[in-house]
């Protein structure tokens, strides 16, 4: 042994061995840098290409220039008519206006920065992230407890959540599974936890197999004439590329340049972004999203601004159908993209019905950057990513624990903040769009469009219709259900067996059922009251061992986790959806949904050919095999209350759906409202009344404190006092 | 005497009448006294009861006819409180003053105010009847709230009077101070009579030490900074700020003033009024030290550590136990020579 450590350390056979450590190492990188993406693509059946886009083109000196004098002028009009917005004589504010337009300081600061910095750098093409970097190659972060870092541009933006929609390990909220874990813990097997890999009720489907959609639509205005739409999750997603950023699934591996040059930076920080640019297209590898990566849009580059961020927000707050959607408006210069009507959370962001939009708040303000990671709060139920999860995003931050200062019940409203939280009575109603039901599986034909729908079964945006009140601290299930409990521990307090898992309204239960009646006509096989049943009551759908399960695993696994920290009383708009589930994987509170083809079920109304369409995505078929079921599939399944493991019975057998069946998921999810904030709260009587909106008795208060809370003498001797507060806005 | 206090005299005889309703024991009398013998035998037990516990008796009798009165008065009171506590209980029961901007509290702790003095008290019992009724007046009217006022006759149960500490309070730094901050100085700048229980004997020394200093504080936080030098001439200073109250320097040494807190100059600097053969301290903040302390560990800590001289010697256990470690072994050679010498000559006799 000596004597072979003696052999190995001549200077000649070190040489030698240095060189195989170096060629060896050569080798891996090689692998992991060429070999390992090509394997993956291959895998998981995605493709990259070079990316294009016919809108970036170079421009000639004299068009910069002619381009720089109209953005300066509109950006300037802009800023004046704010600043003379007050003057209420017309004449008086166009002649102010015309001052401040030819006044010197004015003109120069309001001048877009970027047209003196692309005029000094000749650079008369925008070609994507390439040329932003060539001078933010690196940024300077300011951290919430007061760092500062320098970081990698391109990288801290891949790394986002805004590109690649899951967060590392531990990122995301509180999240627990059914099984009682929390989500990612430290110790756990970390899984990727976002939108990435979670086909969702609203949209229906995975963002990998629903990515990007081109729609044959026959709208009735042209008679039979096909109109294509754009479609899928990459419309309000950065990355430009031809599938979401799977790469970054795995524990090793990046996603591929060619990829990160696709990333749409103009969306989030050019003013003048124009998004009817963007639309759907088609090229030799498949389907993308189009972007604007016109020299108009990067000139006017900046930071992101409120406007940027609704381009795509206002989707999920106000919704496609909001009057004051600006996005909504630009529906794309060909294949114009498909609006959304019903709303996912119908509260939206806007001057109109938000009092911080109204003020001039801008995002930012509240989800204040560290660079490209941006923060969500600490509170949340809907297990989407979180790029800062520790960062509070909260009223408190600039209200103070002490907020009302006009009533002249300031005190007393103070008093409320320990247990009910403003949302609760700043947010009176939600849109009327807002979905609460929604059957993917029986489509309407939407003659206007041209395309099957989801058919909506309620939509609501009023209290206890479309929303309703949950005790909640933080923490959130699997399947986005508040959890929290009433302070005095109670036990009465069941959300996943009342609240979320019932509705016994019966103006709702007619409205379902006259929906329920409507689309007999079109699929007569509809048994009128198994289908009222289970849209309203979905714990129907389990079996009575099933039912004992589910009470059993919320009794020992998340009634701990509701008496955690503190809770308060939160406004949680309510939301079903009935799909076509994986009965192989199922468990007491629900089995895996399967995905739509957007363009199979726009088309034909097919649903189930839909399904198949989407399920023989190879990653689809990758995630019923073994590799899949030992690298996060059999987590994912403890989490969402799957006995056993994950079942890879892949569900298309000989071309037929198998063990599939459609139904609503076992409870309603609950997603948390925060925007839409009204400057004046509820009246106290709306609440302390025992006809009131909030249900005491089912919050968890013993019959006394209901009684007590319901019918309370001093609110009597308010009611004057406080709405005439109410009317001036107090 | 003044209706609160009336109601807490009550209820602390109330707490001693903890024995069987005399009607109860008259119905036992009457179905257990069949025979002559038995009656006799009932009269001698009866007998014994009664100059067994003569005080207990007389005290029943006393209060017996009010006692009705006091439970009605109890339940009012407890009621009165429900009513207040529905909105004071709120942590958040707060508004931001508009001339100052800072956020004034109107919150009581429940479990605070359950385990102070006044717990038992019916909130008008302090606060004026119009509280009674929401909206409240702006502001209390002068004389509200006025702690002397209840508390004049209660003398007789405390170590110094309240009229001493009243007097002693208006020759403090607190109430002659020019000073703007010290405008509208009152007892409840320091005492929040919604927690007030005052230090009990017993309590761990610490523990009353650490209460006390943060009363004072709660104005004078600055002093504790890490920059500040006021008290660096103090030997050990972090030392004295855990073992001492603030009230045991800053008040005058000579009596147990309290509440007449000294300007800084005039407070006390010297070492000896404490650490001397008669110690200040021993009166003031050890006269918490329950006799059973005293017992347990004080009579080895007199004998031995000489506690009298300074107070808690060295206040670190393990030199004290070292310390006795090195007597016990002094003690145990000079035994141990004393044995040698006497077998050493006893050993000599023979030879």
């Amino acid at each position: 042994m000596n004597a072979f450590a003696k052999t190995l350390l001549t200077p000649k056979n070190a040489r030698r061995l240095l060189m195989t450590v170096a060629v060896g190492l050569l080798v891996l990188f090689v692998l992991y840098k060429v070999v390992y993406p090509i394997v993956f693509d291959a895998y998981v059946g995605k493709s990259n290409a070079p990316l294009t886009y016919a809108n970036s083109q170079p421009i000639s000196e004299a068009e910069l220039e002619a381009m720089a004098t109209e953005l300066s002028l509109s950006a300037r009009r802009a800023a004046a008519e704010a600043i003379v917005g007050q003057d209420d004589n017309a004449f008086a504010r166009r002649v102010k206006v015309e001052m401040l337009m030819n006044t010197q300081s004015f003109m120069r600061e309001h001048e877009p920065t970027h047209i003196k910095y692309f005029r000094d750098a000749s650079i008369l093409q925008y070609e994507g992230p390439q040329t932003c970097l060539q001078c933010h190659a690196t940024i300077k972060v300011r951290h919430h407890d007061g760092r500062t870092s320098e970081v990698d541009t391109l990288d801290d933006i891949v790394n986002s959540v805004h590109f690649k929609f899951q967060s590392d390990g531990g990122g995301g909220f509180s999240t627990y599974g059914y099984d009682g874990r929390q989500v990612n813990a430290e110790g756990s097997r970390p899984i990727p936890v976002g939108k990435i890999n979670r086909a969702c009720g609203i949209p229906g489907s995975f963002s990998w197999t629903g990515w990007a959609a081109l729609v044959e639509s026959r709208p009735e205005s042209t008679h039979g004439e096909v109109e294509l739409r754009s479609e899928g999750c990459g419309q309000c997603h950065i990355g430009g590329n031809y599938q979401p950023a799977t790469e970054k699934m795995m524990p090793i591996g990046d996603v591929p340049d060619v990829a990160k040059e696709g990333i749409d930076c103009l969306i989030c920080h050019s003013t003048e972004y124009d998004m009817n640019q963007r639309y759907v297209i088609r090229d030799h590898v498949g389907l993308r999203w189009n972007q604007d990566r016109t020299m108009r849009a990067a000139l006017t580059v900046g930071r992101a601004t409120t406007k940027n961020c609704l381009n795509c927000h206002q989707h999920n707050m106000g919704g496609d159908a909001y009057l004051h959607n600006e996005a909504a408006q630009a529906l794309g210069k060909q294949h114009r993209r498909l609006l959304h009507t019903g709303a996912k959370r119908g509260n939206p962001f806007s001057p109109q019905d938000d009092v911080h939009a109204a003020a001039g708040l801008q995002c930012t303000d509240c989800h204040v950057p560290e660079g490209h990671k941006i923060p969500r709060g600490r509170m949340g139920v809907d297990l989407v990513a979180n790029d800062l999860p520790d960062v509070e995003v909260s009223c408190v931050t600039c209200h103070s624990i002490a907020p009302h200062n006009r009533s002249e019940h300031k005190a007393l409203l103070n008093g409320h903040l320990d247990r009910i939280a403003c949302e609760t009575c700043h947010i009176r109603d939600l849109q009327d769009n807002n979905v609460v039901l929604r059957d993917w599986v029986h489509p309407t034909w939407d003659a206007e469009e041209g395309i099957f729908t989801p058919t909506d079964v309620y939509r609501s945006g009023e209290v206890n219709k479309g929303f309703t009140f949950l005790w909640f601290n933080g923490n959130g299930t699997f399947l986005a259900n508040a959890l929290g409990n009433n302070p005095n521990g109670s036990t009465e307090y069941d959300p996943l067996m009342r609240q979320l898992a019932r509705i016994d309204d019966p103006e709702i239960v007619a409205a379902v059922r006259e929906k329920a009646l409507e689309l007999k006509k079109t699929y007569p096989d509809i048994d009128l009251d198994a289908y009222v049943e289970a849209a309203t009551d979905p714990l129907s759908q389990l079996t009575p061992e099933q039912l004992d399960e589910r009470r059993r695993m919320l009794d020992e696994n998340l009634r701990a986790h509701m008496n955690d920290g503190q809770s308060r009383i939160y406004p949680f708009k309510l939301f079903n959806a009935m799909m076509y589930e994986d009965m192989g994987n199922q468990g007491p509170f629900g089995a895996m949904i399967l995905p739509f083809d957007y363009a199979t079920y726009y088309e034909t109304g097919d649903t189930a050919a839909s399904v198949k369409q989407a399920i023989r995505d190879p990653i689809v078929q990758r995630m019923y095999q073994e590799p899949f079921k030992l690298y996060m599939m059999d987590e994912f399944m403890a989490y969402f209350g799957v006995s056993g493991g994950w079942k890879t019975d892949y569900p298309l057998v000989d071309g037929k759906l198998k063990n599939v069946e459609p139904k609503w998921m076992r409870q309603m999810g609950s997603l948390m409202v925060n925007h839409g904030i009204q400057s004046v709260g509820r009246d106290c009587v709306e609440c302390h009344s025992p006809s009131g909106i909030l249900d005491y008795r089912a919050l968890g208060y013993s019959q006394e404190r209901a009684a007590e809370l319901e019918n309370l003498d001093i609110v009597e001797n308010l009611r004057p006092a406080a709405s005439l507060s109410a009317t001036d806005g107090g | 005497m003044n209706p609160a206090r009336n109601r807490v005299a009550a209820s602390a005889i109330g707490i001693r009448l903890d024995h069987p309703d005399p009607t109860d024991r008259d119905r036992l009398a009457s179905s257990t006294g069949g025979t002559r013998c038995g009656r006799l035998l009932l009269a001698v037990w009866l007998c014994v009861i009664v100059l067994g516990t003569p005080a207990a008796h007389a005290e029943a009798a006393a209060a017996d006819p009010g006692r009705a009165g006091e439970e009605v008065e109890h339940s009012e009171a407890a009621s009165d409180r429900h009513g207040c506590l529905r909105c004071h209980a709120m942590p958040t029961l707060a508004y931001r003053n508009p001339e100052s901007g800072e956020i004034v509290d109107l919150s009581i702790d429940r479990e605070g105010l359950a385990h102070s003095v006044h717990g038992e008290l019916a909130c008008i019992d302090c606060h004026r009847r119009s509280y009674r009724r929401y909206p409240h007046p702006d502001r209390p009217a002068p004389g509200d709230l006025d702690c002397i006022g209840c508390h004049e006759d209660d003398d007789q149960n405390l170590s110094r009077g309240w009229v001493d500490i009243d007097a002693e309070f208006k020759r403090s730094v607190h109430a002659v101070s020019d000073s703007p901050k010290a405008v509208g100085f009152s007892c409840h700048s320091c005492h929040d009579p919604h927690r007030f229980r005052p230090a009990a004997v017993g309590e761990p020394i610490a523990q009353i030490v650490r209460n006390h200093n943060e009363v004072c504080l709660s104005c004078h936080g600055k002093l504790i900074a890490p920059t500040n030098t006021s008290h660096d001439w103090l030997p050990n200073r972090d030392a004295h700020w855990a073992s001492v109250r603030c009230v045991e320097c800053h008040t005058p040494v000579a009596d147990f003033a309290n509440h007449e807190v000294l300007p800084a100059e005039k407070s006390e600097k010297n070492c000896v009024s404490c650490h001397s053969a008669n110690p200040q301290l021993l009166a003031r903040l050890y006269h918490f030290q329950s006799e059973e302390d005293i017992a347990r560990s004080g009579l080895l800590a007199k004998a031995v550590f000489n506690e009298a001289y300074v107070v808690g010697m060295s206040k670190s256990p393990a030199l004290d136990r070292l310390s006795l470690a090195i007597m016990g072994l002094m003690v145990l050679l000079l035994a141990a020579h004393g044995v040698g010498r006497y077998l050493v000559r006893r050993a000599n006799r023979r030879g």
